[in-house]
């Protein structure tokens, strides 16, 4: 699908770089048909990684998360975290009106906190983002779709997890899926991530080298969109002064499940 | 920004020379920005040398930009975006206008793109009837000001916070407050209502990876993934360069993008994107559109003396470590990029005549070089530039600045090669200079046309024995 915008503009480029505009150029020596020995050894480095190793990677996160006002707090099992999210909701108060809502990803680990009942007692609704029925009608699926952006932007906590975490950089990866959406992490006032300790890798290096060669990664890729999350939102325009909560999240809280 | 303003550089750089907010903003900047990007470069696991491989990856982009951009528009059409290749900026403008119109747009929040501001984006779409909002901070502040941005990554660095403090009482209706905390949430209160009854968010491209069909964005206030989540429509613009083949590739050229930009480790968001919504999924875009953006690029790519400057990521690190920034502050420039990086890349899109003392206005020195995180021999291509002025080039369509000045240069070229002239040349100017005013034995003032040289420095008086005549005496002795 080729429009006569871009064969005008790629052929001009041709002619700039003094390439004949109308032979095709291979492209094989540009891309990797396959991993090399330093991709092996980083896909070897997170396949084996011991007990030891992650406990060692999840305290190099917590160092690197202070400097950027990322909490992390490291809990047992499950219904630790449940009690967690629950404390908070009840400390914080809503920065944009006075109700407290919260919304939640559907996703398997934040299901098993069963947030809607813990927090039934503080009288806290809870929008859990179920995917978007896709035999829907049109009509349905519009309507469903801003009944749930309604309730993310009525929530003053979004609690989600993430597909991984870089303890280098603290920096939490998630791919864009239907009940996963992102605007959990980045309307609400205050951000909750669940993961679980083995979802920690060491860095960007590992990740891409997941992404682009893991048997069970790769389908999916990047998604449609990927979000690369460090810490709370923060801006220093105004004589270079920190401030956090320019646009995103005022504070981005990590609970990583050891158990 | 609208249009161009390169032929004030002068009396630009003069203002902001004497606008003390500014220097006080400007010399913070450098001290912090400046030397944090250069330690932060020497914690590299690889070492500073890791801009050196940047290089070599954006020279292999650069060379095969033809199929990169084939291959990344294929992925997003795959994935249900559009891609639109604009040869000129009206054309991109003129795209995003018709994007705009079929949705019915009224309101566009912004994500901070350079590009737009290259090809005049909000004045277009303002006269569309269209409500437009730069929503990064800085941006937010210098278009309530009716101003233009005065850095890349910094805009309005040139805003004390008194000036903002009066600003948003008028603009924004609140109580007057100093506080940087409480100035920064009253613009995130008026700019969340932006953001949730938008339209059509737009974004620049901080680089774009052809291996797996992504542009991404970066950004520490999130602005960018607001505008490119919550609003009905996205348009990206992204200048033609910015791409990379691998994943591996732009791993190594985000780790830079954030260091040079800001001496961070990790901006606080990176967003990846490769096409709108898809079924099943709540939020995101309708429509995603790519503009790739070419106006006056490949004319950069055509000429093996400026090829390098396409390697340039625009992170703004070169602008933190100049001199002349430091003294003159982003305005001079008279375009959407300032500093080294302006004074290279803005003449040769808007011409080389007419933005003449961006360059020459450089010093040479070398420091916008060590500080560019895909180490870009800037100092080169001013030189380059300087040499294009001095004897005109056809296919620049530049003219020669001044041809008295090429004859004065032949006329000292050859005085200088002959020895009497030189000799007679000196004896006299040594006689001459007696009758010049002194102060602290220095010449405070040389007779035109030479008068230039000493309007703003004294000059050593010539010796009474030249270094010939000595060293011809004591060897004899």
């Amino acid at each position: 699908m080729t429009t006569p915008d871009q064969i005008e503009f790629v052929r001009r480029i041709r002619s700039a770089l003094g390439h004949a505009p109308d032979i095709p150029r291979g492209v094989g020596h540009l891309f990797a048909a396959g991993p090399s020995t330093e991709d092996v050894r980083l896909l070897e480095a997170v396949r084996r990684r011991t007990a030891a190793e992650r406990q060692a990677l999840l305290e190099g996160l917590a160092a690197a998360a202070r400097p950027i006002n990322l909490n992390v707090t490291a809990l047992p099992d499950s219904a630790y975290a449940t009690t967690a999210i629950v404390r908070l909701v009840a400390a914080k108060t809503p920065e944009w009106g006075d109700a407290k809502q919260i919304a939640a990803w559907r996703h398997p680990l934040i299901d098993r906190l069963s947030l809607p009942e813990a927090l039934d007692r503080l009288h806290v609704p809870v929008h859990v983002t179920a995917p978007i029925p896709t035999e829907a009608d049109p009509g349905f699926d519009r309507i469903e779709r801003e009944r749930q952006r309604a309730g993310i932007i009525a929530s003053f906590v979004g609690v989600t997890s993430a597909d991984f975490c870089l303890a280098d950089t603290a920096t939490l990866v998630m791919r864009n899926r239907p009940g996963q959406p992102r605007s959990v992490a980045l309307v609400p006032s205050i951000h909750i991530a669940v993961i679980h300790l083995d979802q920690i890798l060491t860095d960007m290096k590992e990740l891409f080298a997941l992404l682009r060669w893991d048997e069970h990664c790769r389908p999916e890729g990047l998604s449609n969109y990927m979000s690369f999350i460090s810490g709370p939102s923060k801006t220093a325009d105004i004589e270079a002064t920190m401030v956090h909560g320019a646009h995103g999240p005022r504070e981005v809280h990590l609970f990583v499940i050891t158990g | 920004m609208s249009g161009i303003s390169t032929e004030n550089y002068i009396e630009e750089a003069k203002r902001g020379i004497s606008n003390p907010v500014l220097q006080r903003a400007l010399a913070g900047l450098q001290d912090r920005f400046g030397r944090g990007t250069a330690e932060a470069y020497r914690r590299l696991p690889e070492g500073p040398d890791l801009r050196l491989k940047a290089h070599e990856i954006r020279e292999t982009a650069i060379a095969n930009l033809d199929v990169l951009l084939e291959i990344l528009a294929d992925k997003i059409r795959s994935n249900g975006g559009n891609v639109y290749f604009a040869e000129t900026a009206q054309a991109a403008v003129d795209y995003c206008l018709a994007v705009a119109r079929r949705n019915n747009v009224r309101r566009v929040v912004k994500g901070k793109s350079m590009v737009t501001e290259e090809i005049s984006l909000n004045p277009a779409l303002e006269a569309a009837g269209i409500e437009v909002v730069e929503t990064d901070l800085g941006e937010y502040i210098v278009q309530l000001a009716a101003e233009t941005p005065s850095h890349i990554i910094a805009p309005a660095v040139h805003k004390n916070r008194h000036e903002i403090a009066d600003l948003f009482v008028r603009k924004l209706g609140i109580r007057r407050t100093t506080d940087p905390p409480e100035l920064t949430q009253a613009a995130r209160k008026a700019l969340r209502e932006k953001f949730l009854a938008a339209d059509m968010g737009t974004s620049g491209v901080n680089m774009a990876c052809a291996e797996t069909g992504h542009i991404t964005t970066v950004s520490n206030e999130g602005n960018i993934r607001m505008a490119t989540t919550m609003p009905r429509v996205h348009v990206a613009f992204m200048g033609m360069e910015r791409i990379v083949a691998r994943l591996d590739e732009y791993e190594i050229i985000l780790r830079l993008l954030c260091r040079g930009a800001a001496a961070q480790t990790m901006g606080t968001y990176a967003s990846y994107i490769g096409g709108p919504r898809h079924v099943g999924e709540s939020d995101g875009p309708d429509e995603f559109h790519l503009v790739i953006i070419d106006n006056g690029r490949s004319r950069i790519l055509a000429d093996p003396q400026f090829r390098e400057m396409l390697y340039c990521i625009r992170c703004a690190a070169c602008l933190n470590v100049c001199p002349v920034y430091a003294k003159i502050g982003g305005h001079a420039y008279g375009f959407a990029y300032s500093g080294p990086v302006g004074a290279v890349v803005t003449p040769l899109l808007t011409g080389i005549n007419r933005a003449k003392d961006l360059f020459r206005g450089e010093t040479l020195c070398g420091a916008c070089m060590d500080a560019c995180s895909m180490n870009i021999d800037l100092p080169r291509m001013l030189l380059a530039l300087r040499e294009k002025l001095a004897y005109g080039d056809p296919q620049w369509q530049v003219e020669p600045a001044s041809r008295s000045e090429g004859l004065a240069y032949r006329g000292w070229s050859w005085f200088i090669r002959s020895r009497r002239a030189y000799e007679l040349g000196l004896k006299l100017a040594a006689a001459g200079q007696r009758l010049l005013p002194r102060k602290n034995g220095m010449l405070r003032r040389l007779p035109p046309p030479l008068n230039g040289w000493t309007r703003s420095r004294d000059l050593h008086p010539l010796a009474d024995e030249t270094f010939i005549a000595r060293w011809r005496r004591t060897r004899k002795s």
